[in-house]
């Protein structure tokens, strides 16, 4: 019967499988951004770097000693060069999960989706989890992703030249350290959007903390107190992947250090999240 | 069923409360068989929630709303967007379906909300104040909506309002709140079965031994007008036969103020019993 000679009907299930709700909030969510024109071109530029990185693999594949007079370690196909390659896509790091996180909880919150969200079968975790996927597809879509495409690239030019480390390990350190930093990332971005209800302020929230602390280690380290580096909330995410690369260590202090101080904010943040995602006030 | 209560009497608690959504520390919840301290989410797939602010989701057209919010309710992409037309239809959204919901009007949020709230065809539907801010036409449309839903569809519906008209348009039975306290438990038509009943009596004349008569079965006697007004506590003349469930039937006052006119010879023109209102009750145990 068309629909439109019909009142309301029962729903009689097709037997089809249904996704899990933290897929369903990720999937959304995903593309929801991505109908911006302007946010696909600044995700085009985000792969300039890796463009660029690319032809310096070429490069150095086929004329090595050219590409060493460049000297830098942006230059060298090694875990290092990787590394030094995520810490320079920072600024796209910084503006996309500015841009895509925000706004996650604080407009859900603003407009009491949360309420609409918990009256259905869904839990905290598959929340979270699936905003949390949302902004961890955009950190890796400007870090991991292109470090797969440079990896895979480099074994497809010269596949002799290549050792299983640039085929296999690279590959697998940058995926652990995108599951580790951008995981994490993404959480205290959901945290900081969780205290909001306008995106623009978590936006604000989000920018004085990472440029602040930046500048702050930075500072730190000219005036050669190279311990409160450790201040720097990319810095030590960095500084973490310096173990995990085995790279020598980004700030101040040591990679384990750092890595124990990412972890605090991990627990900060899931902390925040189990306090302010509720539908309703606590009632006694 | 229908809840009421002013502002702040708890309606909106309540509701959360059935839905899960408030720890309890002291209570328990239990809403189609299942513990809603630890089995909520099993309770929600069988639950439709419409709040009353809020509740859109901004940026997304209608019918993707509510597909989403079935999907999300554990049903398969495709039967989620197939309900969310056919619920759309049901609630007079088609034509709007595409839109983006923030360009909405009041009207058809409330609509909307209504729609997300059906589509994964809940057992038990849950309305928090459905009119709030429609227009009188606006209202009536979706008070029509909820009442095929509750007596033809089979849902049950749980409206929270402070608006007595809305409960009498659609609910059968009644429950008054006040400061987080239940208050009473009514169907909509009590007045007819209360022990305590309001009769006119037309033609009754400024017979004295009439009104003594009348003064001497209990009742309370006022003139309003060319009527007398005659409340009678029945539970002093009959006794209910089945319990509370039957009520004290109104003809027994009827029966009582006519004896006692025949006692006096006294002719009347009318007796009746006068309908209580919705809000006389309301308002009579709002203020006890």
């Amino acid at each position: 019967m068309p629909v439109y000679e019909r009142g309301y009907t029962h729903w009689e299930p097709s037997g089809l499988q249904a996704r899990p709700s933290w897929w369903v909030i990720a999937r959304r969510g995903i593309a929801e951004p991505l109908k911006r024109r302007w946010l696909l071109f600044l995700l085009m530029l985000s792969w300039f770097p890796a463009i660029g990185k690319g032809v310096v693999i070429y490069l150095k594949l086929k004329a090595g000693d050219v590409v060493d007079l460049l000297g830098g370690s942006w230059t060298s196909i090694d875990p290092e060069g990787f590394l030094a390659f995520i810490e320079w896509q920072r600024f796209f790091v910084f503006v996309f999960l500015a841009i895509v996180g925000s706004g996650l909880i604080a407009t859900d919150r603003r407009d009491n989706g949360l309420s609409l969200y918990f009256s259905r079968p869904l839990g905290l975790k598959s929340y979270v989890g699936g905003k949390a996927l949302i902004v961890m597809f955009y950190f890796c879509t400007v870090t991991l992703f292109p470090i797969w495409a440079l990896c895979l690239f480099a074994y497809l030019i010269a596949p002799d030249a290549v050792g299983l480390e640039l085929l296999l390990v690279t590959p697998l350190r940058a995926t652990l350290y995108c599951v580790l930093a951008g995981g994490s990332m993404s959480l205290v971005l959901l945290a900081f959007s969780s205290l909001g209800k306008r995106s623009i302020f978590v936006m604000v929230w989000w920018t004085v903390m990472v440029m602040g602390t930046e500048v702050i280690g930075n500072i730190s380290g000219g005036l050669g107190k190279e311990f409160l580096e450790a201040a720097n909330f990319l810095g030590n995410y960095h500084n973490m992947g310096s173990l995990i690369f085995s790279a020598p260590a980004r700030i101040g202090v040591s990679g384990w250090v750092s890595a124990l101080i990412v972890l605090a904010w991990t627990a900060a943040a899931l902390f925040v999240l189990r306090r302010q995602i509720r539908p309703v006030e606590v009632v006694s | 069923m229908g809840l009421l209560g002013p502002n702040g009497s708890g309606k909106t608690t309540l509701l959360r409360c059935l839905l899960g959504q408030v720890p309890l520390e002291r209570s328990k919840v239990s809403v189609l068989g299942f513990d809603m301290a630890r089995q909520a989410r099993l309770a929600r797939s069988g639950l439709g929630w419409m709040p009353e602010r809020g509740g859109i989701i901004p940026g997304m057209s209608g019918v993707g709303l509510v597909a989403y919010l079935g999907e999300l309710s554990g049903m398969p992409a495709r039967d989620a967007m197939q309900r969310a037309h056919e619920v759309l239809h049901f609630v007079g959204l088609s034509d709007e379906r595409y839109r983006k919901c923030d360009e909405y009007s009041q009207g058809m949020k409330q609509r909307l909300k209504l729609a997300q709230a059906l589509v994964h065809d809940p057992q038990w539907v849950f309305l928090d104040e459905p009119t709030s801010g429609l227009d009188p036409r606006g209202r009536v449309s979706i008070l029509a909506l909820i009442r095929d839903l509750a007596w033809n569809k089979g849902l049950g519906v749980i409206l929270s309002t402070h608006l007595l008209s809305d409960v009498e348009a659609v609910c059968q039975e009644i429950l008054v709140l006040k400061e987080g306290r239940l208050l009473a438990r009514e169907t909509v038509d009590a007045g007819g079965r209360e022990p305590r009943q309001v009769f006119e009596v037309e033609g009754f004349g400024e017979d004295e031994a009439f009104l003594a008569g009348l003064k001497n079965l209990g009742a309370e006697v006022t003139v309003d007008k060319r009527l007398l007004l005659v409340t009678l506590d029945l539970s002093r003349l009959v006794t209910p036969a089945s319990g509370t469930e039957e009520g004290f039937p109104s003809a027994a006052g009827v029966e009582a103020i006519l004896r006692v006119a025949a006692e006096h010879g006294h002719s009347l023109r009318r007796v009746r019993r006068r309908p209580v209102t919705l809000a006389e009750e309301f308002y009579r145990l709002v203020e006890a």
